[in-house]
């Protein structure tokens, strides 16, 4: 805690495309009374100073490398809140998708000849690394979702983070169900909170979010087979931005 | 009570009369499809939509509202008395109006509910006869839906080139007279008024392979029917079907605050008994944890439960859910197998 | 699912006035801390009103910001003097910030809701209460009622089980119990540590330890949802009547005056009907138990 009292607040980034601290630093535009409610001591997308004294610490981007361990573990020793910011630290995101190839050919393909000199290692989400205690999903996070979870932070409240489906947001809204449209969409099985904003602008939902808790994907697998995809197809659909967790959940089944 | 005349034309003038003094909301077309939205202009309506997205419930109960504002800084409640502008609404369906009588009786019977009544006591309802089926799977025929002799203040049924208005209430008459050039219908009109209605009956199939009166009886034997487990083996639980339903009322409550963390205000939202937390305490334990039991619960209730305790079916046949399912999960379809399966087994 | 339709219902007067989701301001006086996750709040009503509950119902308690929460009374209508108390256990966002709560602070209310027990028909007759975990709490009512006006009953025996000696609660109020000649008190935790000497076992392995004349017993339960087949078992091994046995039900009562649908347990509101029912009145309900 600060002497004003305010709790300091840093921001962390791996690997990600800083689209959601963006998205952060939007939403501060947007309400700059958060700044009387809590102090920034670190973030780099927006300020040039950098303090190590924090209690909640927000982290973007998944962790890809074995020498990234150490700073993300030194966040969790100073944090008492650990929060992943985004797609790519809550699920490893599209930054998982170079699992489905042989490490090296991935290597090879993005760093040429100098392949060698640069350490990778399959893209993982920061849960995967230290305990997190919530998770702000989205490709990027949603930004009223962002000042909703520091509101409920700040009254001690578990984030309003919905365990629902997608569709039940887009149902409310309106729209034309993507399935009536002749198109598939992952909406019944992906966690809401995003205000169904791709089916709303006319693009099928591809569970930025991660799934909801108890999803019925056997059903959701026999609904895209029916659509006519095939294995390949479905396969590609769901390892946009969970391939981290449909490979873990095949490693569970063995 | 009596029945009038509005030809078209004057139809139109009295909609945008009407605007200068209500809120009016109607059927518009929205993306191919239709929606109850509110209008500015009287040719945004579509008196002719087959059906809507969600119903017209969203004016009486909407899908989210306020419930009061506070201020945390003192414990303070500070009532923010439930305001709606006084509002018609147009179009609606017969089987709607069901729905709606069955919402008024839910929330004005036992406690009763000051948000929706006073939303209620605000608003008209001008509803229309159905003269064409709206799509396959709508079965209000079946449901007793077809038609209804109350539930609204004024009666539309279209005779081509004038609305046959029927007077259902005194608001609806006052209404009609104060903003409304209708006059008297004569004979003619009245002819032309049971031909409608006759040649419209005929159109409507019968979906159902009993009669609705053994609905109730039917479920109540249905518990331990196999079939609800083939429905959650399904079932995506994605609660499309009870957010497009003219009947669901389930409701949750949140509190939201502002930034500076001392106003806020509780705020109720719409929910569905098919979502995975919907009978989730505290502790964790989940009461309706498997998704069969959970599409059990929704037909009981639409078929027996709220029958039991309101007096009004709970399923009007609209056909929405049906339409919104993604896995084909439908009312008639789910009905009709309970009801094979126990003349199987008898 | 027999006579399910012809359930009595509260009667309510509809009050045409009065928003039922708007909370009253009560202010709480005094917290004790009694376990590790329990604490029992004392609330004073504004004007010395008396909150005229029955044992067994509940209350919606806000904190603003946080949310509503149901929680049931833990005080006897004998002993409401323009106060009452609710035991918290500590599990979700509002009961996490009501532990965090300070005497003096103010909470919001309604209620009471529900049907409570209907105490006056179990006089002259003996009580077996069987309380599990957190189920002393509405209980604890119902007992010091009881208590207050113990001429009125036969015997009162009560078998309480909790996981563990530090889960206990109101171990001071056990303790009176268990001197009373006029009680008969059982105690069990699941898992003992080195300071318990008393029984081991889940509150099932109490029954054994007690006689009842079954024709003439009450057989009263509440506890965690696991625990209701197996007391139940026991009510009926000991010969206690359907219509003898009630049981306070948990379920989540999200608005409490019945129209919100998640405290549904088939056709029932328990926060309506319940959350007391004697068995008979729920046999024939398959999401019940």
């Amino acid at each position: 805690m600060s002497a004003n009292g305010k709790p300091k607040i840093a921001f962390f980034d791996f690997t990600s495309c800083e689209g959601c601290q963006l998205t952060v630093v939007d939403s501060l535009q947007d309400h700059p009374e958060l700044l009387n409610a809590v102090e920034i001591v670190q973030f780099r997308e927006a300020m040039s100073e950098k303090g190590e004294d924090y209690q909640i610490a927000f982290i973007e981007g998944s962790c890809t490398r074995q020498s990234d361990e150490a700073r993300l573990k030194a966040i969790r020793e100073q944090a008492s809140i650990v929060i992943a910011l985004g797609a790519c630290a809550h699920l490893a995101g599209v930054n998982a998708l170079k699992a489905l190839h042989p490490l090296e050919d991935v290597r090879k393909y993005v760093y040429g000849d100098k392949w060698e000199w640069y350490e990778t290692y399959d893209a993982r989400p920061i849960e995967a690394v230290i305990p997190v205690d919530f998770a702000i999903p989205g490709c990027p996070i949603d930004r009223n979702e962002f000042i909703a979870v520091v509101k409920a932070l700040l009254l001690g409240k578990k984030p309003p983070i919905p365990d629902y489906p997608v569709c039940v947001e887009c149902r409310l809204k309106e729209n034309i169900c993507m399935y009536t449209k002749g198109k598939v969409c992952l909406g019944p099985v992906t966690r809401a909170g995003c205000g169904a904003i791709c089916p709303t602008y006319g693009s099928s939902c591809e569970a930025c979010r991660g799934f909801i808790t108890n999803p019925n994907q056997d059903s959701m697998k026999d609904v895209l087979e029916e659509a006519g995809l095939s294995v390949e197809d479905i396969t590609a659909i769901y390892t946009m931005f969970t391939t981290y967790q449909v490979r873990e959940k095949l490693l569970q089944k063995g | 009570m009596s029945l009038t005349i509005l030809p078209k034309p004057a139809f139109q003038e009295f909609v945008s009369r009407m605007l200068a003094d209500y809120r009016v909301a109607g059927p518009t077309p929205k993306n191919g499809a239709y929606v109850f939205e509110e209008i500015h202009d009287a040719s945004e309506l579509r008196m002719d939509y087959p059906t809507t997205l969600l119903p017209p419930k969203k004016f009486l109960l909407p899908t989210r509202e306020v419930l009061f504002k506070y201020t945390r800084q003192n414990g303070g409640v500070l009532q923010d008395p439930p305001e709606s502008p006084p509002t018609v609404i147009l179009g609606v369906h017969t089987c709607d109006l069901h729905a709606i009588q069955l919402l008024d009786t839910v929330f004005s019977s036992g406690q009763y509910d000051l948000h929706y009544m006073n939303r209620r006591k605000k608003t008209l309802i001008i509803s229309i006869e159905c003269l064409n089926p709206c799509d396959e799977h709508s079965f209000c025929k079946s449901m007793g839906t077809l038609t209804a002799d109350e539930g609204y203040d004024l009666h539309l049924t279209d005779l081509g080139d004038r609305y046959a208005v029927d007077i259902g209430t005194q608001a609806g008459e006052q209404l009609l007279a104060k903003y409304a050039n209708a006059r008297a219908a004569d004979k003619e009109d009245i002819q032309q008024l049971n031909a409608v209605i006759s040649a419209k009956w005929p159109k409507f199939p019968y979906r159902l392979d009993f009669d609705v009166s053994e609905l109730p009886s039917i479920l109540e034997l249905s518990m331990k029917s196999p079939l609800w487990q083939e429905l959650g083996d399904r079932c995506l639980a994605c609660a499309a079907c009870t957010n497009v339903c003219p009947t669901c009322f389930c409701f949750d409550v949140k509190d939201e605050v502002e930034l500076n963390l001392v106003d806020g205000q509780r705020v109720r939202q719409w929910d569905s008994c098919q979502l995975d937390e919907f009978a989730t305490v505290a502790g964790g334990h989940n009461f309706r944890a498997s998704r069969a039991l959970r599409q059990r619960h929704r037909f009981m209730r639409k078929g027996k439960y709220i029958l039991d305790a309101h007096k009004h079916l709970g399923c009007v046949g609209c056909g929405r859910c049906a339409r919104a399912c993604i896995v084909d999960i439908t009312p008639v379809g789910v009905f009709n197998e309970l009801y094979r399966q126990q003349e199987a087994g008898s | 699912m027999v006579a399910i339709a012809s359930y009595p219902q509260t009667q309510v007067i509809p009050n045409f006035e009065r928003d039922i989701y708007l909370p009253y301001l009560a202010k709480i006086v005094d917290i004790r801390p009694m376990t590790a996750l329990e604490k029992v709040f004392t609330i004073e009503l504004p004007n010395g009103m008396s909150l005229g509950h029955r044992p067994g119902q509940f209350m919606e308690v806000s904190v603003f910001g946080v949310g509503e929460a149901p929680i049931s009374i833990s005080s006897s209508p004998s002993r409401s003097n323009g106060t009452f108390e609710l035991c918290v256990r500590k599990v979700g966002d509002v009961t996490t910030a009501l532990h965090n709560l300070k005497p003096g602070d103010k909470v919001g209310l309604r209620g009471p809701f529900g049907r409570g027990f209907p105490y006056e028909n179990f006089r002259g007759k003996d009580i077996l209460f069987v309380p599990g975990g957190l189920g002393l709490a509405p209980l604890r009512s119902l007992i010091n009622q009881v208590l207050d006006e113990r001429a009125h009953y036969g015997r009162v025996i009560i078998l309480y089980g909790a996981r563990n000696p530090g889960e206990l609660l109101f171990k001071d109020e056990l303790k009176a119990w268990g001197e009373r000649e006029d009680v008969e008190l059982h105690v069990t935790v699941d898992r003992g540590d080195e300071t318990w000497t008393g029984n081991v076992g889940v509150v099932t392995t109490l029954f054994k330890h007690i006689s009842i004349y079954p024709r003439n017993t009450v057989g009263i339960t509440c506890g965690p949802p696991v625990m209701y087949r197996f007391v139940l078992m026991e009510f009926f091994g000991k010969g206690i009547s359907e219509g003898n046995i009630y049981l306070s039900l948990e379920r989540r009562m999200k608005c409490g005056v019945g129209k919100c649908g998640h405290c549904q347990i088939n056709n029932i509101y328990a926060c309506q009907s319940g959350p007391v029912f004697s068995y008979r009145e729920i046999k024939g309900l398959e999401e019940a138990l």
